[in-house]
Order: structure tokens, then sequence, then C-alpha cells
């Protein structure tokens, strides 16, 4: 399971809090309620049965032979209460209400037979009643049976009431914990500002180590380290282009006079000729070793993208490998792409000049653009690329041990090497596959093509 | 016979390019400083510069503008910095070309002939004066006038200038112009953007709002009215 984010966690232990904490006030706050209503209520209920009672034993003493059902209507028991009489063995009711006296509980009854007052609350078909029971002399019972529908209804909005403040109070717990870590993570969103800037190239960006007092370590030692980070990429920067001044300079002399021998070397003897020879290639395969090694050496320059209509680009290399630019083909929409015009004409170069090199010559070259993705394949027919050599094949200085290899390779094995430096640059990969029925397939992928 | 003026500091660079230059058939003096360089093109004015860029004394960039304010001859830098800061400016300061070293002389021969190629093909029909507005090109007469009055570009700017104004209206691609002005088969494009940069100074009233040497976005430049 994916861990959840600090913020969540916090945002979600304040809301917990903040719940937890108003659930249990609201729950004693309820029951406290609850009882001192529930306690008044039978007080009340009571005091009038007491004196309802004493109207009844008034009313039923006066009489030879009372009528016990015109003293239980006199009582004066309005909307809630209604008295009901348990005399000699029968029940007498104030009302039309017969199935009252199913409301009394047993127990209730024994008790006051007995001879003792009780109350008790009960509840018949869902409604909650109170019921009072007083013995009177004779054997005689009293009851009053009194409704707390109105008490029920209040506790039900009190219990409304406090779950909504509660779910309030958790929200606002919530509200206050994702400020609190917004408040406290903020200076975590500056590093991460800091630290992506410098990955876009703002060497300057540093953060303020006065802004936040309690993590002056973090941004001092977050600034020492971009210093000593942006110091380091200076020297290795400046060492590359000190190396390459210095080799470049005396290539040029090289290259220069190579030429002039070259051009005079039908004067010279067979072996002064021969000499002159191989002075002037070497010069050449120098003058490209130092090309590939520099460029390999500015491997953290990003690519500098603009649109390049990559099949005339394809062509292009072709001709100048006087390869035929028949075996150029796109697929796909759109001929533009966004790539780094440089890398790509020398990404195609390299796997043309190893086609030539390894595989008798490129026989296909595929473009193709797929929503954001370039795709480029130059494929050849020759022996293939043996599953060991595919593992290293894009290492540096790794050259092809195939049966085809031309003898004596003129290529410093860094060619596959900076096709897939291209293709890093670009975002991208650099593959070797097996070409079905022969031959090696080269794959390069490059992201955010679409212009 | 073309002359070129090599101003180069190491002197071995200097003579085995003084020598393989005039083996190719060129007529080449050597300058090893740019005081030197700059004195020799006053008095004896080569058809083609080449220059290093980092000179004892004047570097190569003031070399270039100090050149540029009084002569319109092709410079080529051939310098060991690739960066691109130091390209772009030898660009702006005037340069028509930079070749990074080591450069091969095959190479090098190629890009002075592009550069010395004067000759441009005129059709008969071809109108004398091409207008844009207050913007007028004659390619014959091989003036650029702005309002009535005659702006000084160099060979190259008036090359880059003429190939737009032959085709009025139409979007030419880098490489397009690349490939006619400089003869470059896939070559590095900020020459073409450094180039039309200084271009608009000299024939847009605003260069930062031209008016008549338009960018198209993703494409390429065009001239219009």
């Amino acid at each position: 399971m994916k861990r959840a984010g600090l913020r969540v966690r916090v945002i979600a232990g304040f809301a917990a809090g903040a719940l937890t904490l108003s659930a249990l006030m609201a729950l004693v706050s309820y029951q406290i309620t609850r009882r001192s209503l529930l306690n008044e209520r039978e007080g009340t209920a009571v005091r009038a049965a007491y004196y309802d009672a004493a109207v009844v034993r008034a009313g039923l003493g006066s009489a030879v032979q009372p009528d016990v059902v015109a003293v239980l209507g006199s009582l004066d028991t309005g909307e809630n209460r209604r008295a009901v009489l348990y005399r000699d063995g029968a029940w007498y009711g104030s009302k039309a209400d017969s199935g009252l006296r199913d409301a009394i509980p047993a127990a209730l009854q024994q008790k006051a037979t007995g001879g003792m007052a009780a109350v008790q609350r009960v509840r018949a078909d869902g409604a909650p009643l109170l019921v009072v029971a007083l013995p009177l002399p004779d054997g005689d019972v009293f009851y009053e049976v009194d409704s707390m529908q109105e008490l029920q209804h209040t506790l039900g909005v009190l219990t409304l009431v406090l779950s909504l403040v509660a779910l309030g109070t958790a929200a606002i717990g919530a509200a206050l914990g994702w400020y609190a870590t917004r408040y406290v993570l903020r200076p975590l969103t500056w590093v991460a500002d800091a630290a992506e800037g410098i990955a876009a190239g703002r060497s300057d960006a540093r953060l303020d180590p006065a802004g936040e007092p309690d993590l002056a370590r973090l941004s001092t030692s977050f600034n020492h380290m971009v210093d000593e980070l942006s110091a380091r990429n200076e020297r290795d920067r400046r060492f590359a282009a000190d190396v390459s001044h210095e080799l470049r300079s005396p290539l040029q002399t090289l290259a220069a006079a190579a030429s002039v021998l070259n051009k005079r070397r039908h004067q010279l003897d067979p072996r002064s000729a021969t000499a002159a020879g191989l002075v002037s290639d070497e010069v050449d395969r120098f003058q490209g070793l130092v090309n590939d090694l520099l460029e390999l050496a500015r491997s953290d320059q990003r690519a500098e993208r603009a649109p390049v209509d990559v099949l005339e680009l394809a062509r292009q290399v072709c001709r100048e490998r006087h390869t035929c630019e028949d075996v150029v083909a796109m697929t796909g929409s759109g001929g533009m792409w966004l790539v780094d015009r440089r890398r790509i004409g020398q990404l195609l170069g390299n796997l043309l000049d190893n086609a030539e090199a390894y595989g008798g010559g490129a026989t296909a070259i595929r473009l193709e653009l797929d929503d954001d993705r370039g795709t480029l394949e130059v494929d050849d027919e020759g022996p293939g690329v043996s599953p060991d050599d595919k593992l290293v094949i894009f290492d540096r200085f790794v050259r092809g041990r195939s049966a085809g290899a031309r003898a004596g390779g003129d290529g410093a094995g860094l060619g596959l090497a900076l096709v897939a430096q291209h293709a890093a640059a670009h975002g991208g990969t650099a593959t070797v596959l097996d070409r079905p029925g022969g031959g090696a397939r080269f794959r390069v992928e490059l992201a955010g093509c679409r212009p | 016979m073309s002359a070129v003026l090599v101003i180069e500091d190491d002197d071995r660079i200097r003579l085995s390019l003084v020598l393989a230059l005039e083996d190719e058939g060129y007529a080449v003096s050597g300058a090893s400083t740019a005081e030197e360089g700059l004195a020799s093109q006053r008095s004896r004015p080569a058809d083609t510069v080449l220059v290093d860029l980092m000179l004892p004394g004047i570097d190569g960039f003031e070399c270039i503008r100090q050149m540029r304010r009084t002569d319109d001859v092709p410079i080529v830098v051939i310098s060991a910095r690739d960066d691109t800061q130091d390209i772009v400016e030898a660009l702006e300061a005037g340069a028509d070309d930079y070749l990074v070293k080591p450069v091969a002389v095959k190479e090098l021969t190629a890009r002075l002939r592009a550069l010395r190629r004067r000759a441009r093909t005129v059709s008969p029909d071809q109108v004398p004066a091409l207008r844009f507005g207050d913007l007028e090109v004659l390619p014959e007469a091989g003036e650029v006038r702005l309002r009535g009055t005659a702006v000084s570009v160099t060979r190259t700017e008036f090359q880059l200038l003429c190939e737009l104004a032959e085709h009025p209206g139409r979007v030419l691609s880098r490489q397009q112009l690349l490939q006619r002005v400089w003869q470059y088969d896939g070559g590095d494009e900020r020459l073409v953007d450094v180039h039309i940069g200084r271009l608009r100074q000299k024939i847009e009233d605003d260069s930062g709002a031209p008016r008549h040497l338009v960018t198209v976005r993703g494409l390429g430049y065009k001239l219009q009215r």
C-alpha cells in the first residue's frame, strides 16, 4: 500500500483528534442534559400523580357507590397524562383507551399492589411513557401514564445539534491541520523550488538562511552543497575547455601540415609517400576521436531543441555518406520534430557508420512520430549483434567483434556511446534488436518531439 | 588569385595554414596579432580574413568589430572555442562564418569559396529593384536603400537579403538559407539567426518589432512590405 504523505497524515491526525474530542464532549453533555431533563420530568409527573390520587381518593371516599369512571374523568390530566384505577380486580380508565393497562408492566403492578409507590419508564408502540403507581387504601392502585413524546423530540434535536457540532469541529481541525502543514512545510517548498531551479540550470538559485531561523542549518548546508556543486561543475567545464583547446590547436597544425604533405605525395619517394599517407589518415582519425571525446565530455549539456525536418535531415545525412536516400521512410504524422538538430544529425550519422562498418550498410531507416515520442530505426542485413555484445554495445570504447567487422576498423568505439548520450539528452533511450530476417536493428526513442 | 589574411598568434598553426592554403592556390599573408592584421588589411586589403579569437592584446572579437567599421570583407573565425556564447558573440561582432579547430583544409577551402562567390545568377527578366515598402533591394547594383538612403551591409548580409527579397512574402527555412547563402548542407542555424539580427538593426526602425524581415515561428524567415 502506498504510504500517505506527511501532509495527508497530519491533516487526518488533526481531524481525528478534533472529532474524538468533540464527540466525547457531545456525549457527556448529552448524557447530563438527558438525565436532568428526565429527573425534572419524573418529579413533575410524580407530583401531579399524588395530587390526582388525592382527588380520586376524596371522590371515591365521599360516595357509598361511587362512579369510578366519572371520578377519573373529573381529573384535569391534560393531553399527556392519563389516569387508570385498579379497584377490586377491575381496571377503570379515564378515557377510551383500553390498551393502556397493557403498557403497565407486571413488576410495577406487583410492587404497587404490595403497597409501595413506584415509577417506571416504559415503551409502548414505540412511544416512551412514564408510569407512576400510587397505592390507595383498600388495595386500590392509582396509575398515571405520562407520555414523554415531546421530551423524546427535544432529545432528538439535541442529538442532531451535538452531532453537527462534532462534525464541524472535526472539519475545523482538518482545516487547522492543513494550515499548520502548509505553514510548517513552506520552507521545504522553498528548498524544492531552489533544487528545481538548479536542476533547470539556474545555478544562482540559493536559500535565504535568514528566512526561517529554525531551518537555518538546512539552508546553510543546502547553499553550501550547491556552491560546492557549481564550483565542481565550473572546474570540470574549464578543464574540458582547456583540454579541448590544448588538443585542438596542435591538431589544427597537424591537419594543415598533413594536407601539405599529402598534396606533394607524388613528389616523394615511395617510402616517404606511404609514411605521408599514414600520417594524413591518422590525423583524420585522431581528429574524429578528439571530437567524439569532447562531445562525450559535454554529457551534461541539454539538447537545444528546435523544430527540425527530420526526414530531410536523414536524407542529408545519407547524402553526406553517399548512401542511397531511398532507404529513408517516414511513417506517422508530421515531418517537423522538436529536437536538437546537431545531435540528431550526429546520432543518425553514427548509426549509419556503424551499419556500414559492421552490417554491410543500412538497408532501412524508419522515422516515426507517435504522439510525443519520436522513434528512429536503422536496419542492416549483416550478421547481427550477439547477445553478449548487446549488453555493452552502447558503452564507451566497445568495438564490434562480429565476423563482418571491417579489419582494423577505424572507429574508436565511441560512435554508439554518443548515440546513447544524444538519446538520453532527449529524455529517450537507444536499444539494439534483431532484425526479423537477419541483421541488426538499432532503435532510438526520443521524448517530447511534438513541436 | 584570391588573397587571404590569416590572423593567428600560434606560429605553428599560422605557418601550416599559410602553407596549406598556398597549396590550394591562394595568396596568403599572415599576422600574429590583431593590430598587425588590422594594419595589413588597411594597407593591402585581402579578399577574405581568417581570424582566431584568443589573441594577445586586442582579442579576436574586438578585431572583428574594428575591421567591420570600415570593411565588408568576408571574415571567418577559426577558434578552438566552441561555446555557444563565443560563437554568437563572434557572429554578432560581424563575422560571416565560424569554424571550430581543427578544420580540414578541404572544408576550409570550401568555406572560402562559398563566401567569395560573388557572381549571382541574375535572370534576364530580373527587375533592377525589389521594393518592400520603404525598403529597396537592388540585386544587380549590390545596394540596399531604406527610404532612399543607402544602407551599408556586408556581402553576406546582402546575399541573405537578396535570397529573401527574390521570394517576396515566401518563408525560407534556416536550412534553405544556409544552403543558398553559405552553401552548407546542414549547418549551424545560429549563423542565420545572428545574421538576420544584424540585418534587422540596419533595415528595421525597431529591430525588436521588425516590419520587413519577420520570423515565422518554427518555419524560418520572410521578407514582406
